[in-house]
C-alpha cells in the first residue's frame, strides 16, 4: 500500500473515535459541572431561574451561525487530517486555521509536504505531536494561571465597579478591533461582511429587539447572515 | 452570604472543575498519538519532534499567554476554563456569552454575569459539539448538495459578520473608545511587522489605556 492510502487509512481507523473521544468527553463533562454548579448557585442567591434559562438559550441559538462555519470547516480539514482527528480538534481547543498549521509544521519538522507520497506515518505521528503539544500550550497555561487573570483584573479595576464595566467592553473591544482589524486586510469582501454586520446588529439592537426584545437573543444570527449576504451578493456582482 | 462572600465560593468552585478538567484534558490529547506510535511502531526521533514543537511555540507560543488575559473580562472565571477548553473563542465564545449579558441585563463582575455567561457559554459547547457531530455523519453530502456560493460564503465571511457584529454591539455603548480599539490594530498591521500576539497585546493594553483616561476624565462612564 502507498503512503498516502496508507496514512488515510490509519487516521481513519474506527478505534480513533473512542481515542479522540475521551478528551471531547472531558470538554461534555466540564460543561455538565458548571451548568451543575450554575443552577446551584441560582438556587443558593434566590436569582430567578428563567434568567440562566435565557442564558443557555442565547447560547444554544446564538452558536448555530458560527457552528454552521465550523460544520463546513470542518468537511475540508476531514479530507486533509482524517475524520476522527478533524471531530476531535474541532469539538474542543482548536480552529481550524490553527490545527492546519499546527498538522503542516509536523510534516515540515521531517521535512516532507503533509499529504504527500512522502508523508509517512512517522510523519503523521510527529502532526499529531504537534496539535497535542500546541493545544496543550493553552490548557496548561488556562489550567495554572486562571485564578491569578482574576487577581490580575482585580488589581487592574482598583475595585472600581463602574470602571470594572469600562474595563470589561474595552478589553473586549479591543481583541474584537484586532480580529475585525485582520478580517478588513482581507480585502473588499471581508470588509463589507464586516461592515454590514456591524452596521445590522447595531440597527436590530437598537430599533426592532427594542420593540421585541425577545429578538434580541436571534440579533447575533441575523447579523451575521445580513454581513454575509452582502458580502457574497458583492462577490457575485463582481464576477 | 452577601455578594463578595457569593463570588468567593463561585470562584472557588469554579477553580476545582476547571483546573483539573483543563490539565487531564491536556494530558488525554496525547492518546490518539500514543496509539498509533505504539500500533504501528512508527514512533518519531525525539529530535524531531523538538523541532517541531520549537516551530509551534514560536508560531503559537506567545498567544497561550496573550489570548487568556485579553479574553478573560469577556469570558469571566469559569468562562475561561469553559472556553479554552471548547475553543473556538472569538467566533463563537464571546460574542455568545456578551450577547447573553446584554440580553439578561447583567453587569459585568457580578455573579449573575458569571452564572449567565457560563449558561452562554455551555449552551454554545452543545451546539458545536452537534455541528461537528453532524459534520461526520452528514458533512459530505450536505456539502455536495450545498449551492457553492452559500459554502463559500460560510467559509469566508461567516467569521467577518460576527466579528463585526459583536464589536458594534460594544462600539455603540463606547464609541470613542471603539475608534481606538480598531486604529491601532490596523496602523500596526499596516506599518509594522509585529508578531500576532504583539498587536494584540498593544490593541488590548493601548485601548484599555485609553479607556481610563476617558473614564478618568468623565467622558465615558
Amino acid at each position: 500500500m502507498d503512503n498516502v492510502s496508507l496514512v488515510s487509512e490509519v487516521s481513519n481507523a474506527p478505534i480513533l473515535w473512542l481515542l479522540c473521544g475521551i478528551t471531547v468527553g472531558i470538554s461534555a463533562l466540564q460543561a455538565a459541572l458548571y451548568m451543575r454548579q450554575s443552577k446551584k448557585m441560582t438556587a443558593q442567591i434566590s436569582l430567578d431561574p428563567a434568567v440562566p434559562k435565557k442564558a443557555f438559550r442565547v447560547g444554544l441559538i446564538s452558536a448555530i451561525g458560527p457552528a454552521l462555519g465550523v460544520f463546513i470547516v470542518m468537511v475540508g480539514l476531514m479530507a486533509s487530517i482524517g475524520g476522527p482527528m478533524s471531530w476531535f480538534r474541532l469539538s474542543i481547543i482548536g480552529a481550524a486555521a490553527t490545527e492546519l498549521s499546527a498538522a503542516n509544521i509536523g510534516a515540515e519538522a521531517c521535512g516532507v509536504v503533509l499529504g504527500s507520497q512522502d508523508y509517512t506515518l512517522m510523519c503523521l505521528a510527529v502532526s499529531w505531536f504537534a496539535m497535542a503539544l500546541n493545544g496543550a500550550g493553552w490548557l496548561v497555561f488556562t489550567g495554572v494561571a486562571t485564578p491569578s487573570l482574576d487577581k490580575l483584573r482585580t488589581k487592574i479595576s482598583g475595585g472600581d465597579i463602574n470602571w470594572l464595566v469600562v474595563l470589561s467592553s474595552a478589553c473586549s473591544l479591543g481583541i474584537f478591533g484586532y480580529l475585525n482589524a485582520g478580517e478588513i486586510m482581507k480585502g473588499i469582501g471581508n470588509t463589507i461582511a464586516v461592515v454590514t454586520g456591524a452596521v445590522s446588529m447595531v440597527l436590530l439592537m437598537n430599533t426592532i429587539c427594542k420593540k421585541y426584545p425577545k429578538l434580541k437573543e436571534y440579533s447575533l444570527g441575523i447579523a451575521m447572515v445580513i454581513g454575509m449576504i452582502f458580502s457574497v451578493g458583492f462577490d457575485q456582482l463582481i464576477k | 452570604m452577601n455578594e463578595r462572600e457569593v463570588l468567593e465560593q463561585w470562584k472557588k468552585s469554579s477553580i476545582k472543575i476547571g483546573t483539573p478538567t483543563n490539565i487531564i484534558a491536556a494530558l488525554t490529547a496525547f492518546i490518539p498519538v500514543l496509539w498509533l506510535c505504539t500500533r504501528y511502531d512508527c514512533w518519531p526521533p525525539f529530535s524531531t519532534v523538538m523541532t517541531a514543537w520549537g516551530l509551534i511555540v514560536a508560531s503559537f507560543g506567545a498567544l497561550y499567554f496573550v489570548e487568556p488575559i485579553s479574553y478573560y473580562a469577556s469570558l469571566g472565571l469559569s468562562g475561561t476554563y469553559l472556553g479554552f477548553l471548547s475553543g473556538n473563542i472569538g467566533n463563537m465564545r464571546v460574542p455568545c456569552a456578551a450577547l447573553a449579558l446584554d440580553v439578561t441585563e447583567s453587569t459585568p463582575g457580578t455573579i449573575q454575569a458569571e452564572i449567565v455567561s457560563t449558561m452562554a457559554i455551555c449552551g454554545s459547547i452543545i451546539t458545536n459539539l452537534i455541528a461537528t457531530t453532524s459534520a461526520v455523519i452528514v458533512g459530505g453530502a450536505v456539502l455536495s448538495v450545498l449551492p457553492e456560493f452559500i459554502v463559500d460564503g460560510l467559509t469566508r465571511y461567516a467569521s467577518a459578520a460576527i466579528f463585526g457584529a459583536t464589536f458594534g454591539n460594544f462600539a455603540t455603548k463606547y464609541p470613542q473608545v471603539a475608534i481606538f480599539a480598531l486604529a491601532i490594530p490596523v496602523l500596526l498591521k499596516l506599518f509594522t511587522g509585529f508578531s500576532a500576539a504583539l498587536v494584540i497585546l498593544c490593541t488590548v493594553f493601548g485601548t484599555l489605556f485609553i479607556a481610563r483616561i476617558m473614564y478618568k476624565k468623565g467622558i465615558v462612564e
